[in-house]
């Protein structure tokens, strides 16, 4: 077998600082860190849940602590920029025809838009109903 | 003597069957639920709740008790915890990869092994609490 001989250049570990699109690349990766500490806390407030009424105050008095709020609060700023990402894709994925005709990729990302606020409405009702 | 023909029989041999798209798809269907319904879920758990601008009472004990162990509870639990967790293995999975941090096989078993882990100890605190 010949040696081979061509040049592979080697990929240095902050190769996507050089571009601004590896950036938001990596930006997107990292969305789901602040994700990751939101889904650790409702396990944490699952289990003080089950240990009963002083403990579930306690996950209470935990979530009101101002760099949690500050966490959680930078992970739905993420979620809403995933969304922004996801939402794009699916046109691309999957373009849907209606009527012969593709559906404007637009109206497409409209429409998944239209579904969070749906859910936050949905979520509204759910959290506020009899208060 | 075909030299295409044996290449082919050769990768048929040494093909095993993938598990990638198990990953993609959890991957995926996460990817939606991290979209659409985690945002609500920060928004009003996370933030409005804790800052005090929805009613304290939205959330006291047996409120919530009764909202989490029940069935919509474990659908919140599947949409707003289990699938995400996978969603957030993938991308730490290959962020890792892209910042040439551990190796293809540990990295694979740590980010989907914490998710599957997470996952049962979710599934496991809403059966005790149903039970």
């Amino acid at each position: 077998m010949a040696k081979r001989t061509s040049y592979f250049p080697e990929l240095k570990r902050n190769w996507w600082l050089k571009h601004p699109y590896f950036k938001k690349y990596m930006a997107r990766e990292a969305t789901v860190l602040p994700l990751v500490f939101f889904l650790l806390c409702l396990l944490a407030g699952l289990y003080s849940l089950l240990q009963g009424a002083e403990s579930w105050q306690g996950w209470l008095t935990f979530m009101q602590s101002p760099l949690v709020i500050a966490v959680n609060a930078l992970a739905f700023i993420a979620s809403l920029f995933h969304a922004w990402t996801f939402f794009q894709l699916f046109p691309r994925v999957m373009p849907l025809r209606a009527g012969g005709r593709t559906l404007p990729p637009n109206l497409m990302v409209l429409g998944q838009w239209f579904g969070v606020v749906v859910v936050m409405v949905l979520a509204a009702w759910i959290f506020m109903r009899g208060l | 003597m075909n030299k295409g023909t044996s290449l082919n029989n050769d990768a048929s041999e040494n093909m095993r069957r993938s598990d990638e798209p198990i990953w993609w798809g959890l991957f995926s269907a996460g990817g939606v639920c991290f979209a659409v319904f985690v945002p609500a879920a920060i928004l009003f758990i996370a933030l409005l709740i804790p800052a005090g601008i929805v009613g304290p009472d939205a959330l006291r004990f047996e409120r919530a008790h009764s909202m989490v162990f029940s069935l919509p509870g474990l659908i919140f639990i599947g949409m707003v915890i289990c699938l995400p967790l996978f969603h957030a293995a993938h991308r730490i999975r290959h962020g890792l990869h892209d910042l040439k941090l551990g190796t293809e096989h540990l990295n694979k078993v740590a980010t989907y092994g914490g998710a599957a882990l997470l996952s049962v100890l979710a599934l496991v605190g809403f059966a005790i609490g149903i039970l």
